[in-house]
């Protein structure tokens, strides 16, 4: 019993060191003050500059950038992804297949900064063929989120169709589907959780992102992450609508995470009672 | 007639991999060949490749100036490391034990952070640091690494530790082992492939994640991510380009290493492929 509570203790203690940061951004966007180290009453000015201030402009189109990207990229990595993961599953040779896990492997193992480094050599290069300018630059960012969001489709959707039965394929073909009716009507449907899956990682990497972006996006625009670097690295104390931005990000996040996984794990709990113990419980891991 | 159709159906649907094998042979292999090639060659004045190959590189980067860098670098990684590795095993341990937590919800608290950007939990960490008066150095950033690379350790130990099979602690007790015994003959053993991985999802983004140390030691402190950054900002490619390929050659002998450990994982892999 004192284990018990001691272990409680522990893991709280950790859990709120944990948390206190984001929580003390949160209660400080609710006053004024430019640095945090005073309290000076409470005050919604934060907001109201984040939405009206001089900044408001930059900030919005950031998040509108951060969220172009996330979509495109996330699209073309859930295509790519797919796509390759069932070439790769009807692929026989052994090579082929090696060849392409050690590859889709490099952007998950490798640093995130020589990822950064390598894709901007390679803007660099291509700049002496096309220049990009202003937003148009957001396609080498596409292009860069991209490269390390289709690791994790691929990995998402390939495990659904090696347990899915090729021989429904084979069915769908005998009963007079064309290759891409069987494909559309019967593969796809099939391993659709893995799809959603894999978009959903992409989309959650792309907006995290902060390093690549960095490296491959200048002159002027922004995304979220790199807004927030720009406006934090400076000697100059972080403005107040910052603040404010941050806290509300946190709690979306939160409140999503949390929504997603109490119901993820309520899903899986009906899943066990309804199919009982056949199953073996390695499968049921995810 | 079904041999037929099955093999022309695989005939099509192999196609289906090669847009994406293109694309990483543009987006990944590619670069990371010039990476190679611009940290071979001597630096151009407008930051293009001049075929001049130089070793001066990789001297430069291991020159008297970068001494401090280096060291620094050293040094956050392994106490963030160590300190990571402190708590995160105990708290992997107790989620991962059923009798101290049965809830997915607690767990779920100790990854989120994970998902939140690591600038905003800097910016925040920073806040409250400055708040009770801390000054900034060598202390508050590896505080900060700890407080942003905890979820990492934590994540692949649990999942190993979890992944044991129950009734070999069990036997272990049967067979008279005291509980610590069992945790250390047992537990700590089958865990190791866990908490290798966890050493290299922290070490390595420790010291080549810029913007952290910055921002907890008001610039005071850089590591081997913020040298990268400025070496790219003053357009020294080839010095960027041959630290990366330190890092990739630091990367790839830990992986190695740790393909060695985490047999069973491996196993994993390959029935996947």
């Amino acid at each position: 019993m004192v284990k018990k509570i001691m272990a409680k203790t522990f893991l709280g203690v950790v859990l709120a060191a944990m948390y206190l940061p984001i929580l003390w951004l949160i209660v400080f966007s609710f006053t004024d003050t430019t640095s945090v180290s005073a309290w000076r009453g409470f005050s919604v000015n934060a907001y109201i500059e984040l939405f009206t201030g001089s900044n408001s402009d930059d900030i919005f189109k950031a998040i509108i950038n951060t969220l172009i990207i996330a979509v495109c990229a996330s699209a073309i990595s859930t295509i790519l992804g797919t796509l390759a993961a069932i070439g790769i599953n009807s692929v026989r040779s052994k090579k082929i297949k090696f060849a392409y896990k050690q590859a889709n492997q490099i952007p998950m193992v490798n640093s995130e900064i020589v990822t950064a480094v390598s894709l901007m050599l390679l803007f660099g290069m291509l700049r002496s063929f096309i220049v990009l300018e202003g937003e148009v630059q957001l396609i080498n960012v596409i292009l860069a989120h991209t490269t390390f969001c289709t690791p994790y489709v691929l990995l998402n959707v390939l495990p659904r169709l090696q347990q899915s039965d090729n021989k429904i394929y084979e069915a769908a073909m005998d009963l007079g589907c064309t290759p891409t009716q069987a494909l559309w009507k019967v593969v796809i449907p099939d391993i659709m959780p893995g799809i959603i899956m894999g978009f959903i990682m992409s989309v959650t990497l792309s907006i995290d992102d902060f390093v690549i972006t960095q490296f491959t996006l200048d002159g002027g625009i922004y995304t979220l992450s790199t807004l927030i670097y720009s406006k934090a690295s400076g000697k100059k104390p972080l403005p107040i609508e910052m603040r404010a931005l941050s806290a509300i990000i946190f709690i979306i996040i939160a409140a999503l995470l949390l929504y997603v996984n109490t119901k993820s794990s309520s899903d899986q709990k009906k899943k066990i009672t309804n199919t009982g113990a056949k199953k073996s419980p390695k499968r049921s891991k995810r | 007639m079904k041999k037929q159709t099955s093999k022309f159906a695989g005939f099509t649907r192999k196609y289906a991999a090669i847009p994406y094998g293109v694309f990483m042979a543009v987006f990944v292999i590619f670069p990371l060949i010039v990476l190679l090639l611009y940290s071979f060659c001597e630096k151009s004045v407008d930051g293009s490749l001049s075929f001049k190959f130089t070793f001066d590189n990789f001297k430069s980067v291991f020159s008297e100036d970068n001494f401090s860098m280096l060291i620094n670098s050293l040094l956050v990684g392994l106490y963030t490391t160590g300190i990571c590795l402190l708590i995160g095993y105990p708290i992997a341990y107790l989620l991962a034990n059923k009798n101290y937590n049965r809830s997915a919800v607690l767990v779920m608290l100790f990854m989120l952070p994970m998902w939140v950007n690591f600038l905003l939990r800097t910016l925040a960490t920073k806040a409250m640091l400055e708040f009770f008066g801390i000054t900034m150095g060598m202390g508050t950033v590896i505080f900060g690494m700890v407080y942003n690379f905890l979820p990492f350790m934590i994540m692949p130990i649990y999942t190993t530790i979890q992944k044991i099979d129950y009734s070999l602690i069990e036997g272990a007790a049967d067979l008279g082992a005291s509980a610590r015994v069992t945790f250390w003959k047992v537990t700590v053993p089958l865990s190791l492939p866990g908490v290798l991985s966890g050493i290299t999802m922290v070490f390595t983004p420790t010291i080549t994640t810029f913007a952290i140390s910055k921002m907890l030691s008001n610039s005071k402190i850089s590591l081997i991510g913020d040298y990268i950054e400025q070496q790219v900002k003053i357009l020294n490619y080839n010095v960027a380009s041959a630290i990366s390929f330190v890092i990739i050659l630091i990367v790839g002998i830990s992986m190695i290493v740790l393909n060695k450990y985490d047999k069973d994982n491996a196993n994993q892999g390959g029935g996947l492929w």
